[in-house]
């Protein structure tokens, strides 16, 4: 083929294929889809993969909460996330010992639940004089005018994370104000800690702290039914410092965390991963496994199929019963099985996989299609010539089945991408990726489906969905341009 | 080459395959099954050594202890198919394989021990969802597309193939869960758990299995008959524009009868292969929908034997689906003998 020639068949191609608006969406997808993956890392969190499977990473954000535009679907809206950094609280100094930082948390009206907890971060301590350590104590003050108080006099070491909504110890406070006001009873903090109420709802009673709590209402039905109380709270951390020549306290870095009841564009898992930058990052795996299995499997199966009928005889038939052999293995079981005993898989292991059991079908195709190419004149006149096996294979009869080659390449992508998502899914993938099929993974294991959790399931298979339909819009493009017969259509 | 000949070869054919694939199963798991074996011996061991081992140490000295040890330690690998060689372990299997001797399961399930006998509980199961979904399929699927070919490039025959192009993207297993997730969680009309109820019997077991057969059954009719509709459609098309159709148009034929008597019957070989590997396929179950679904079937089975490490479990449905997907092949070679004659003097000849 020279070169003008190419160059004349490209042009004539890609004329036609601008007339297939099917084939436009594709690439069009395509091109989107491209930007998303490359661009992940400036989108959304650098390195994701590294931070993914760290639990710590993810402490600040709230579990299993759906998206915030969630709200504008259901009736019973749900509070979102805020962040307070130094700058946006307010610092007071009463005295050479004490500080007291103050933010304002605004509960609005009309939503179901206050926050999912609060977490206070990055208050450091430096220790010299341990008779004097310094003291912490945290208070909510409500719209109504009671304070909640949530801890008093808890001394300050190294670096303290106060965690309203999963500390025990928080949460046995809560109760006790709960009864106090309800039931004007006094109880010991500790005794409340081993009260099986407070047991049972840890992460739950922080809501009444944020409910409508009266003098003679029940406090069961308070932690089981809170009301909301909408206003203006007030957190106040009281640090007192009795040594502050000796013992510093550091809050450059104080970090104050409402958690949301639900949180950023695609909601949250049961570790509080941000979904949405796990669902923009899978995308670069399943992008490069599609198109890199397609391709490889393609190429492999090409070369196979027309290598067998180009030879002929014993060695076609050879060739075509380990064709056979490969097709008759199960494949996800036995890549299951695989995957199961190599222990550590990486994605280039499970391309491996994939295009080892992936390249069959291609291959008998094309051996169908280059059984009927070499009967030709031209390929009679090239052996005639003396050209050799691989010259009359690759540079004669393999370029003809190229355009065929680009059709069966695009449609097999949905499969590939599949078949990594399904691996992933089981449980074999790269342990280091981000991948679709392992956030489905931990939403089927976490039984994020009879749970409710959509937006956890969701999103993933959308994601496979729409890679898919790229691939597919494009082949079947390709395909019509090259099969003339669906062409007249 | 005559027909009989013919079929003959393919059996032969694929006989020489399941040997070929049988040894290369045997392989695979006889070496996954030495290491968890080797582990249960060691843990063994221990155990004998802690008990047994230390009472002959106490009682009979240093000499008898070493002695028992070496023959307890010989026991057990005899027990444990250690002492042979790899090779003639590999070949061992495979000839039991063959012979449907699968062996037992160290634990058992479906509320026995025997290989074969827990098989014979799971298929019935996946039969029962996906040869019914598969059917469901199929007739929808091919008179969707004989339809949508009658009138191509229709509002309906565009809004099939967008809707085929669609769901080929989806995983079933994925599909699932929405389904799920609408129909059991969000609207409750199904059960969340496909899991029998064991404790009823007769009507109320049919019942309760249509109860939760109905949305995997749903999913999978869902997922795979816009892919149906999509490949008879194009297959159609193809055989609507031979000569043979126009000749018949000529004739001045009904075009009712010129879809369904003429061009389906010319379009039938392709699509008969589709069917038995459909069906054949569907014997096998789909490992992880049965698993989204929490169904006893041969999919899930295989999941937790593969958790379970049951190697002979294992071996025996890997076996079984490989066995099934040869007679596919035999079977749709045969009836596109029959179907097209061209195939017993054309490619038999050459092959």
């Amino acid at each position: 083929m020279r070169w003008v020639d190419f160059k004349e068949g490209l042009k004539e191609f890609l004329d036609e294929f601008k007339r297939e608006k099917t084939g436009i969406a594709g690439v069009v997808l395509l091109v989107l889809l491209i930007l998303v993956a490359l661009t992940a890392p400036y989108t959304t969190i650098p390195d994701l993969p590294e931070k993914w499977r760290s639990s710590a990473y993810w402490e600040d954000n709230p579990k299993n909460v759906p998206p915030t535009w969630y709200n504008m679907f259901t009736s019973q809206k749900l509070v979102p996330q805020v962040v307070y950094y130094k700058d946006d609280l307010s610092i007071a100094h009463p005295s050479n010992t004490e500080t007291v930082i103050e933010a304002t948390y605004n509960f609005p009206d009309g939503y179901y639940l206050g926050p999912q907890g609060i977490i206070i971060r990055n208050i450091n301590v430096t220790v010299n004089q341990p008779a004097n350590a310094p003291t912490y104590s945290l208070y909510l003050e409500r719209p109504d005018g009671k304070t909640v108080p949530l801890v008093e006099n808890k001394p300050l070491t190294g670096s303290t994370t106060i965690a309203v909504g999963r500390d025990a110890a928080i949460s046995a406070n809560i109760y006790v104000w709960l009864v106090n006001v309800t039931e004007g009873r006094e109880l010991d903090p500790f005794q409340a800690q081993m009260d099986p109420i407070v047991i049972m709802n840890i992460n739950t009673l922080i809501s009444t702290a944020f409910a409508k709590v009266e003098p003679g209402m029940k406090a069961e039905d308070i932690i089981n039914n809170p009301e909301p109380l909408w206003g203006d709270y007030k957190l106040v951390l009281k640090i007192d410092n009795p040594a502050p020549d000796q013992n510093k306290v550091i809050i450059d870095d104080i970090k104050v965390t409402f958690l949301g009841r639900s949180y950023g564009t695609m909601g949250t898992d049961y570790l509080g991963r941000d979904l949405w930058a796990g669902i923009i990052w899978g995308s670069r795996v399943s992008l490069t496994i599609g198109i890199l299995v397609s391709v490889l499997s393609t190429l492999i199966g090409l070369v196979y199929g027309v290598t067998s009928a180009y030879l002929g005889g014993n060695v076609d038939e050879f060739m075509m019963r380990i064709n056979e052999i490969f097709a008759s293995i199960p494949s996800l079981p036995i890549l299951i099985l695989i995957g199961a005993t190599v222990g550590h898989v990486t994605l280039m292991f499970i391309v491996l996989l994939l295009v080892i059991f992936g390249w069959m079908g291609i291959a008998r195709i094309s051996r169908s299609m280059a059984l009927q190419i070499k009967e030709q004149t031209y390929v009679e006149a090239a052996k005639a010539l003396g050209a050799g096996n691989g010259r009359i294979i690759f540079k004669h009869i393999l370029p003809q089945l190229l355009p065929y080659a680009f059709a069966v390449i695009a449609l097999s992508v949905p499969g590939a991408v599949i078949a990594e998502a399904s691996l992933s899914f089981l449980g074999i993938g790269d342990p280091t990726a981000v991948t679709w099929g392992q956030i489905l993974n931990a939403a089927q294991t976490q039984s994020a489906t009879t749970k409710g959790y959509w937006w956890w399931v969701l999103p993933p298979g959308l994601g496979i969905a729409v890679v898919g339909l790229t691939f597919v819009l494009i082949g079947t493009a390709l395909d019509k341009i090259l099969n003339p017969r669906l062409r007249k259509l | 080459m005559g027909y009989l000949k013919y079929l003959l070869f393919r059996i032969a054919n694929a006989i020489l395959v399941l040997l070929i694939v049988t040894f290369i199963i045997a392989a695979l798991f006889v070496k996954v099954a030495e290491q968890s074996n080797l582990a249960k011996m060691n843990d063994e061991m221990m155990q004998w050594d802690r008990t047994t081992g230390q009472n002959i140490l106490r009682t009979q000295g240093q000499d008898a202890y070493e002695k028992a040890k070496a023959e307890y330690e010989e026991f057990l690998r005899e027990k444990y198919e250690l002492n042979l060689p790899y090779w003639q372990k590999v070949y061992n299997k495979a000839i039991r394989t063959l012979k449907l001797d699968f062996g037992t399961t160290t634990t058992p399930i479906f509320g026995t021990n025997d290989v074969a006998e827990i098989i014979k509980v799971a298929v019935p199961r996946s039969v029962l969802l996906f040869t019914t979904a598969t059917i469901i399929v199929i007739i929808l699927g091919i008179f969707l597309g004989v339809r949508a070919a009658r009138h191509a490039g229709s509002v309906f025959d565009r809004g099939l193939s967008v809707f085929a192009l669609i769901t080929y993207s989806l995983p079933m297993w994925w599909t699932g869960m929405m389904f799920l997730l609408i129909f059991a969680y969000k609207l409750g009309w199904f059960p969340l758990s496909s899991m029998f109820d064991p404790q009823l019997t007769g009507w109320a077991h049919v019942k309760d299995v249509i109860y939760k057969l109905t949305l995997p059954v749903l999913t999978y009719v869902f997922v795979a008959f816009g892919g149906w509709a999509w490949t008879t459609r194009n297959i159609m098309i193809g055989t609507l524009q031979e000569d043979f159709i126009m000749a018949a148009r000529a004739k001045g034929i009904p075009e009712h009868k010129i879809i369904y008597g003429h061009a389906l019957r010319a379009a039938a070989p392709p699509i008969v292969t589709m069917i038995i590997f459909a069906l054949l396929g569907s014997l096998g179950g789909a490992i992880i929908s049965e698993l989204v679904f929490n169904y006893p079937g041969m999919g899930r089975l295989y999941w937790v034997a593969l958790q379970q490490n049951e190697t002979n479990l294992l071996i025996g449905l890997t076996y079984f689906f490989t066995v099934l997907y040869l007679a596919g092949v035999v079977l749709a070679d045969m009836i596109y003998g029959f179907l097209d004659p061209r195939v017993k003097v054309g490619a038999s000849s050459k092959m």
